[in-house]
């Protein structure tokens, strides 16, 4: 009976963060084309969250779980992942607070490391994975993204600057629309996959599923696609809102070089077998193109807040999931602990959507947009 | 640790990323320019620098397509 309880649990955590994971990552693919007013923002987020619910249905490659590599799979319970998965969602909950755009994926491998960690010790953690699948990608996304945009916004400079701006901003409002579409679909297959993944842990070590990597159930499938789709809906304004127009002005031909350079870079590496951060891609790409034009235009003050979040983002999240194992436990073995928790949580939830109703509205597009 | 990392891939990476999102960029920069010249040119009635830079346009927009669909292999395929 516990063990039901439990799984139900996790499936239900696991989808949350999948919400979570959905309304923080809008961001990636719309705020650009929010900012220069290439699509309006509902539209952007409609858009967006039918081509991540599509996205989702294009791979199931569920071999690819989260943290594998990187977590020693034999020592993970149904009460790690659950652990991890609340340290993900209180730190991709704390980061949309502040309006910061910080990698989902890393948050959701700190959760994990912190909860196996708390629950085996050092032994769990593979520190060969955890610098060639978090550390090194997570140095290297940005430095490409923010080069290859600068070169991207200098070189579209260079072919358009002398024609007329009208006829140009049209055009490049209308690339966005088509880069926007590709990384929201993009984002879809990859990050829908990782809920897929984890929930499908969840029935092996329920032993409703069985063998070593069998395909997920058409459910899960559904209701992980529903999730990122509905959270992308919901629209993570705050971190639009610093993505698209806190960190400088931006022209319509910056958000296409930032969006097109970012996408082509993410894609690129995913080709290569070496997947990058979409998040640290794509804010790499806007501080480059901003950077190219004008640096003085860049407010480097929130660049650092984002650096820092991104450095906080592993040892954050494992802090969170390793406390929430410990914590768990002392409820013992059964599903008293993860209840709890769980509880504690969508109160805390209720209480951050509660203020933000008060006080975030929606970001608006600007009216001095070129 | 470091042996780790793919540093092959982490090179192409390097290399090969900002060509392709340069070849994109510069792609959707030929339509633009070539729609807003061809447009210009109409408009002064010379029809051949029309239709040369109407050409432009339609290589750019055939490369960008091209990137898209590209794109969109490499996403589906890792199912």
């Amino acid at each position: 009976m516990d063990s039901d309880i439990i799984l139900v649990i996790v499936v239900a955590t696991a989808l949350a963060f999948d919400f979570t994971n959905g309304f923080h990552d809008t961001a990636n693919a719309v705020a650009t084309s929010i900012s220069t007013r290439a699509l309006a923002p509902k539209t952007a987020v409609t858009l967006s969250a039918i081509l991540n619910f599509v996205g989702a249905f294009i791979s199931i490659k569920v071999a690819a779980t989260v943290a594998g590599g990187i977590v020693d799979a034999e020592l993970i319970t149904t009460t790690v992942i659950f652990a991890g998965l609340i340290g993900a969602i209180t730190w991709n909950l704390v980061t949309w607070y502040f309006g910061l755009p910080s990698s989902s994926s890393h948050a959701l491998i700190g959760g994990v490391v912190g909860a196996a960690f708390a629950a085996s010790g050092t032994e769990a953690i593979f520190g060969d994975g955890l610098l060639e699948k978090v550390i090194v990608p997570a140095l290297v996304a940005p430095v490409v993204a923010f080069l290859t945009a600068g070169a991207c916004i200098l070189i579209t400079y260079r072919m358009v600057g002398r024609l007329r701006p009208g006829s140009v901003n049209r055009g490049y409002r209308l690339g966005q629309i088509a880069s926007a579409s590709l990384l929201s679909l993009s984002h879809g297959t990859n990050d829908a996959q990782k809920t897929m993944g984890i929930i499908t842990l969840a029935l092996i070590a329920h032993g409703t599923l069985d063998g070593p990597s069998p395909d997920p159930p058409f459910w899960v499938i559904v209701s992980a696609a529903t999730a990122i789709a509905l959270g992308t809906y919901s629209g993570g304004w705050r971190i639009i809102r610093t993505m698209g127009s806190k960190i400088y002005k931006m022209d319509p031909a910056q958000g296409f070089a930032a969006q097109g350079g970012g996408a082509a870079v993410l894609l690129t590496a995913s080709h290569l077998g070496f997947p990058l951060s979409t998040t640290h891609s794509i804010t790499g790409a806007v501080l480059g193109a901003g950077a190219a034009k004008s640096l003085s235009a860049v407010r480097w003050g929130l660049a650092g807040n984002i650096a820092v979040a991104w450095v906080l983002t592993l040892p954050a999240a494992a802090a969170v999931g390793a406390v929430t194992y410990g914590v768990s436990r002392i409820f013992g073995e059964g599903a008293l602990g993860p209840l709890l928790i769980s509880v504690s949580l969508i109160m805390l939830i209720a209480a951050m959507f509660g203020n933000r109703l008060r006080h975030g509205p929606p970001v608006a597009p600007r009216a001095d947009a070129a | 640790m470091i042996g780790a990392v793919d540093s092959a891939a982490l090179l192409e990476l390097v290399w090969a990323a900002p060509i392709a999102a340069i070849t994109v960029v510069t792609a959707w920069g030929l339509v633009v320019y070539g729609t807003a010249r061809a447009g210009e040119a109409r408009r002064d009635g010379r029809t051949v620098r029309a239709a040369l830079h109407v050409a432009m346009a339609g290589l750019g927009g055939a490369i960008f397509v091209s990137a898209i669909v590209l794109g969109l292999i490499v996403t589906t395929a890792k199912g």
